[in-house]
């Protein structure tokens, strides 16, 4: 049964639909919604007319305003977005190819990088950051690491040092030895740090650079547990494609002591320049902390044994960043600051 | 060290490649850093055969022969008087290329005097395999014709290696071979002794009045020698491992040093005073004329192998000019000793002079190869120099050293080094290293280790040994298992890099500078004096002497160099340790901050953007935001009188009322220097203080559901009406519902405002927690803060 609402209904509808199909304007679309479901539009007034519709037919004329009404509503919905889609007079004179302004970021020095991301993947193995004084003494920095009275390395040619008989380090050992001395084992930290050799400044040499140390001191730590933790590092620090080697080598503060490489990052281990064709790059030394040095810090090596490694980070920055020259690194021309 | 790979093979089969053999001496442990092959013989050059011989027509010294390479016959011109048929020469083919210190020459086809000739029979020494020039060198006629020559004169490869402090056993060919044999599981054999009969040796020959310092020394005596050129093999011998020959007598001593790594030593015996040597401390006042022409003044810190008289050579370091063998030499007295390494590396360092034999007495030689060493030199010399007569050994030695027995438990080993290596396994490698086992029982024995093996004291480093020799990629890897025995809180880095990452976050470029800076440097910073630094007793130059102060000097370089180079917008920081030897006014080591901003805030923006220039309160507002953001809500800053700053813009930073840092212009005077006209600022920040303070803790505080209100005010006041008596001023009115008071607006304008005067424009923000606020209450509290600013502050309202 259809009474004149309905019919009004209907009608409405049939006009919106013809009207709105042809909208080319916002406005247009605003005109008809004002019509229709405005304060003074169509269905507020349909709306004053229910009360005089026959309780018979009132359900179904209910039924039809309201569907009536959910459909305007849907279809203004409809033409106000396909008319916002279309490009404003404004966006055709946009120039896309102007540059944005840039937001600034600051940017963090190569070094700062790696030794953050070196710490990082320590951490996640549980090792903390220790760290220690730079100006050190003789004591800490060679006696306490076994390192013989007369070793070259203690000579003034190659370390800096001060009136009163103290030094520079020239290593981040040091680190360790005021750990164990300051702690119980176990013991699990990596110490970063600068340290200081007396090379004149050249392409790879500085009289400061920074290094990272790690130390682990546990019952029945092995050389394999030392094995496991560098090749942990590499693949974090060069992908799932890097491995490690391991060479004998000597150490005063580790027996054995080995020297460990990365397969080369540029080729793989194919082979290039970098790593001379032998597809694996030196990285430096690790070794297990020799009984001499654990008995110098009060601890027993019958029931103590642990690894200790270390590795240069304006290398590893080298490396990474593909940088030839050391030098570039303590330079600070914002135009290198800013590529990293 | 440089080792030959024919000579190594001397004494070990080597039945691998050289790339084989490099890789397994690197991976025990001797690091092989460059190989160098050279060739004997050019590749290209092959056995002939010549069928016939004929004179060349046009010359009377040049014949015409036909020769057979194997594959054909070639004609060949030669001007050798030997090239006779039937002969087997060498033939140096088309293509064959001669290098030569002069440059390459390459064997064309060519015409001698109207003869065409297909290649060149060589001499022995255009092939460079003797000195003999006077004809071809003639081949065994059983050769092949077409062999090619190298493999009958096989090339040499010198291997460089690098060996380690605590292995000095291996700076000798035997050495080596002995841990080569151990790799390829071979044997390893020293050449047979076959010294002639011997004769008694004079006594008092050899007198060591310091065994301490000199536990050996084989002295012994050679007669009648004839100093000369050494045979073609020793020759050879020395300089395949990049030795100079200089006679045979002294090639001798150098072969063995390079053969068995024992220092020898030949002396003239009859310019030794009394014929004999004395082992002694070199008395004050006496001198030496070493080798190399320099003369030494010595002292009783110097061991000195002296005749009845004088030092005759500075011991196991250099002989002495005066006794060393000449071309007039007869009679030598030969010396093998063991000397203390202690001794020797003093009296090297303390006269600056090294020698191969220096090198290896400072590492440590082998007490039992100095016997040997002494017997095959000696038949060596008989061989090569002719010899009439060789006496006895005079051996002077307290007695032969204990060698270490070490103990070894064998499941300590497989613990260490995390690999099941077998007990078998670890015998069999001892004993493959020449070490003694014994004792073996109950997973333990006792290894002896012999003396050439000083690095052999503990387990440990038998552990070495076994995870070299076992190979260190058998250690397994596994997953890292991370045992936490710390707690964050104790990590060193931790708040450091938070405060980088934020300084970072807040646009700025992190700078690294060396610690070491000149004393112009450090003091730019003016807080310092030259005596509160900490100054190097060793510098690498005069100029870098001091460890910097401050983070101040070298960042003033780091700006003039970036400016020279027109970057002129800047805006970064470091972060690092400051060095003071005041202790009243810094401790030793701590942290420091500089910041510097300079130039365009916004260089690749464009517009009025690129107008924008950093001012004081630039880095004013980012100190503030740093610190708001780090939870320190108690700071403030106050003028100061700092040398630092052009006069008038610097400030201290005070949080709870102490001095953290300064921050300020840099004097014009300094920045105009550098070519920039963009005003520079900085500020220099103690960071352990900074880090030290307390930040507040954070309560979420309810957010009011209610609108807020908002009202200007604007007005023209005196300049010296400060920013924070406005607001405390307004603070203090007890406005109801005040939220914020917030500056919009300043400016002078001379012309608008009048001189002295500017105008300040703050909005005030009122809110109610409950409720909306009605315009009428808001605008009565409003006008009556007007008419009290009015009033009571004096300002003019707009």
């Amino acid at each position: 049964m259809m009474n004149a609402i309905i019919e009004k209904i209907n009608a409405a509808l049939a006009d919106a639909e013809r009207r709105l199909a042809a909208a080319a304007t916002p406005a247009e679309v605003e005109q008809l919604r004002i019509e229709l479901i405005g304060r003074n539009g169509l269905f507020p007034a349909l709306s004053k007319e229910m009360g005089s519709v026959p309780a018979e037919e009132r359900r179904e004329t209910g039924a039809a305003f309201n569907a009536g009404r959910t459909r305007i509503q849907e279809w203004l919905e409809a033409a106000v977005q396909r008319l916002a889609a279309t490009p404003a007079e404004s966006m055709a004179k946009m120039d896309l190819t102007l540059p944005g302004r840039r937001w600034r970021t600051g940017h963090k020095h190569p070094i700062s990088i790696v030794i953050d991301e070196c710490v990082a993947i320590f951490r996640r193995m549980g090792f903390i950051v220790a760290d220690g004084p730079e100006i050190e003494s003789v004591y800490h920095n060679f006696d306490a690491l076994n390192t013989p009275p007369d070793h070259p390395s203690r000579d003034p040619q190659d370390t800096f040092y001060f009136a009163d008989g103290r030094i520079l380090r020239s290593q981040t050992s040091p680190v360790q030895i005021r750990v164990m001395e300051s702690q119980e084992p176990p013991v699990r930290i990596v110490a970063p740090g600068r340290v200081y050799r007396r090379d004149t400044p050249d392409a790879t040499h500085g009289m400061n650079f920074h290094q990272i140390e790690g130390l682990y001191i546990d019952r029945d730590v092995s050389m394999s547990d030392l094995k496991s933790v560098l090749q942990s590092f590499a693949v974090e620090m060069f992908g799932p494609k890097a491995k490690i080697r391991l060479r004998p080598h000597f150490f005063p503060f580790t027996e054995p002591s080995v020297e460990y490489d990365f397969s080369c990052i540029m080729c793989e281990g194919k082979g290039c320049p970098v790593c001379k064709n032998s597809g694996y790059i030196e990285i430096a030394g690790a070794g297990m902390v020799d009984p001499n040095v654990l008995r110098n810090v009060g601890y027993d090596p019958e029931v103590w044994s642990g690894f200790a490694f270390g590795m240069g980070i304006e290398r590893l920055a080298m490396l990474r960043y593909r940088i030839g020259d050391l030098r570039y690194l303590y330079e600070n021309d914002v135009r290198f600051l800013g590529q990293f | 060290m440089k080792i030959s790979r024919n000579w190594l093979a001397q004494y070990v089969t080597i039945d691998c490649d050289l790339d084989t053999l490099c890789d397994k001496l690197t991976m025990a442990g001797i690091e092989v850093e460059a190989v160098e092959t050279s060739h004997r013989v050019p590749p290209g050059v092959v056995v002939a055969k010549i069928i016939e011989r004929a004179p060349h027509t046009g010359s009377d010294h040049l014949s015409v022969c036909r020769v057979f390479d194997g594959k054909q016959e070639l004609q060949i011109v030669c001007g050798a008087p030997n090239c006779d048929a039937g002969k087997t020469v060498p033939l140096a083919t088309i293509g064959t290329v001669f290098h030569s210190p002069e440059g390459d020459f390459v064997i064309k086809k060519s015409k001698l005097r109207g003869v065409e000739s297909f290649g060149m029979l060589c001499s022995g020494r255009e092939l460079g395999l003797s000195s003999d020039h006077n004809g071809l060198l003639i081949l065994d006629d059983a050769l092949e014709a077409g062999t090619p020559l190298e493999t009958l004169y096989p090339g040499d490869s010198c291997i460089e290696v690098e060996v380690t402090p605590n292995r000095p056993d291996w700076l000798s060919h035997w050495g080596v071979a002995r841990d080569v044999a151990c790799l390829l599981n071979a044997e390893a054999r020293l050449p047979e002794l076959s010294l002639p009969p011997t004769v008694p040796a004079p006594e008092n020959l050899v007198t060591v009045e310091e065994p301490e310092l000199c536990p050996r020394y084989i002295g012994r005596i050679i007669r009648g020698v004839k100093i000369g050129e050494s045979p073609d093999w020793l020759k050879e011998r020395l300089t395949s491992v990049g030795l100079r020959p200089i006679n045979n007598v002294v090639d001798v001593t150098n072969f063995i040093l390079m053969e068995l790594g024992q220092p020898l030593h030949a002396f003239d015996l009859d310019l030794l005073a009394g014929g004999r040597v004395v082992v002694r401390r070199a008395r004050d006042g006496e001198s030496i004329v070493t080798l190399d022409g320099g003369r030494r003044e010595l002292s009783p810190a110097n061991l000195v192998i002296a005749d009845a008289e004088k030092p005759m050579a500075l011991a196991g370091v250099m002989g002495g000019e005066y006794s060393g063998v000449s071309d007039k030499t007869v009679n030598i007295l030969l010396e093998s000793a063991i000397f203390q390494p202690s001794s020797i590396r003093a009296t090297s360092r303390a006269l600056e002079i090294a020698s191969d034999s220096s090198y290896r007495y400072e590492r440590g030689v082998d007490y039992d190869m100095a016997d040997y060493a002494s017997d095959r030199a000696a038949q060596l010399i008989m061989e090569v120099a002719g010899g009439k007569a060789v006496t006895v050994k005079v051996d002077v030695t307290p007695g032969r050293p204990e060698p270490r027995k070490i103990p070894c438990r064998f499941e300590r080993i497989r613990k260490l080094i995390g690999v099941a290596v077998p007990d078998e396994t670890m015998v069999d490698i001892f004993r493959r290293l020449r070490l003694e086992v014994s004792d073996w029982a109950d997973g333990r024995c006792v290894v002896t280790a012999p003396l050439f093996r000083l690095d052999l004291e503990r387990e440990a480093d038998l552990a070495e040994e076994v995870a070299r020799i076992n190979g260190l990629g058998a250690i397994p890897i596994h997953p890292v298992v991370g045992k936490l025995v710390s707690s964050i809180s104790d990590d060193a880095y931790w708040k450091y890099q938070q405060l980088r990452d934020e300084l970072i976050g807040y646009g700025l470029y992190e700078c690294m500078h060396y610690s070491m800076v000149s004393g112009k440097s450090a003091l730019s910073d003016t807080r310092f004096t030259v005596n509160d630094l900490v100054v190097l007793k060793n510098p690498l130059s005069s100029e870098l002497a001091y460890m910097r102060p401050s983070l101040l000097g070298e960042m003033l370089g780091t700006i003039e160099r970036n400016v020279s180079r027109r970057n002129l917008n800047l805006q970064l920081f470091e972060l690092g340790r400051v060095f003071c030897a005041n202790p009243e006014l810094y401790p030793e080591e701590r942290h420091e901050c500089c910041i510097v901003l300079t130039g365009q805030k916004q260089p690749e923006r464009y517009s009025t953007e690129l107008e924008l220039k950093y001012d004081f309160y630039d880095l004013k507002g980012l100190l503030e935001s740093w610190l708001e953001r780090r939870g320190i809500v108690h700071y403030c800053f106050a003028p100061v009188e700092d040398a630092r700053f052009e006069p008038g813009t610097a400030a201290a930073v005070l949080v709870n009322n102490r001095v953290i840092g300064h921050l300020g212009q840099l004097p014009t005077a300094l920045t105009r220097s550098w070519r920039t006209q963009n005003a520079v600022f900085a500020a220099l920040l103690d960071v352990d203080q900074l880090l030290a303070v307390k930040p507040r803790s954070i309560y979420y505080r309810a957010l009011s559901q209610f609108p807020a209100v908002s009202r200007d005010v604007a007005f023209v006041a005196d300049v010296g009406l400060e920013h924070a008596t406005v607001t405390e001023f307004i603070r203090r009115a007890g406005l109801k519902h005040l939220e914020s008071i917030e500056l919009f607006d300043i400016f002078t304008d001379d012309k608008v405002l009048g001189p002295g005067r500017k105008s300040m424009a703050y909005k005030l923000t009122f809110r109610h927690a409950e409720r909306t606020l009605t315009d009428a209450e808001v605008n009565a509290a409003f006008d009556k803060l007007r008419a009290r600013l009015e009033r009571e502050l004096k300002v003019e309202l707009r």
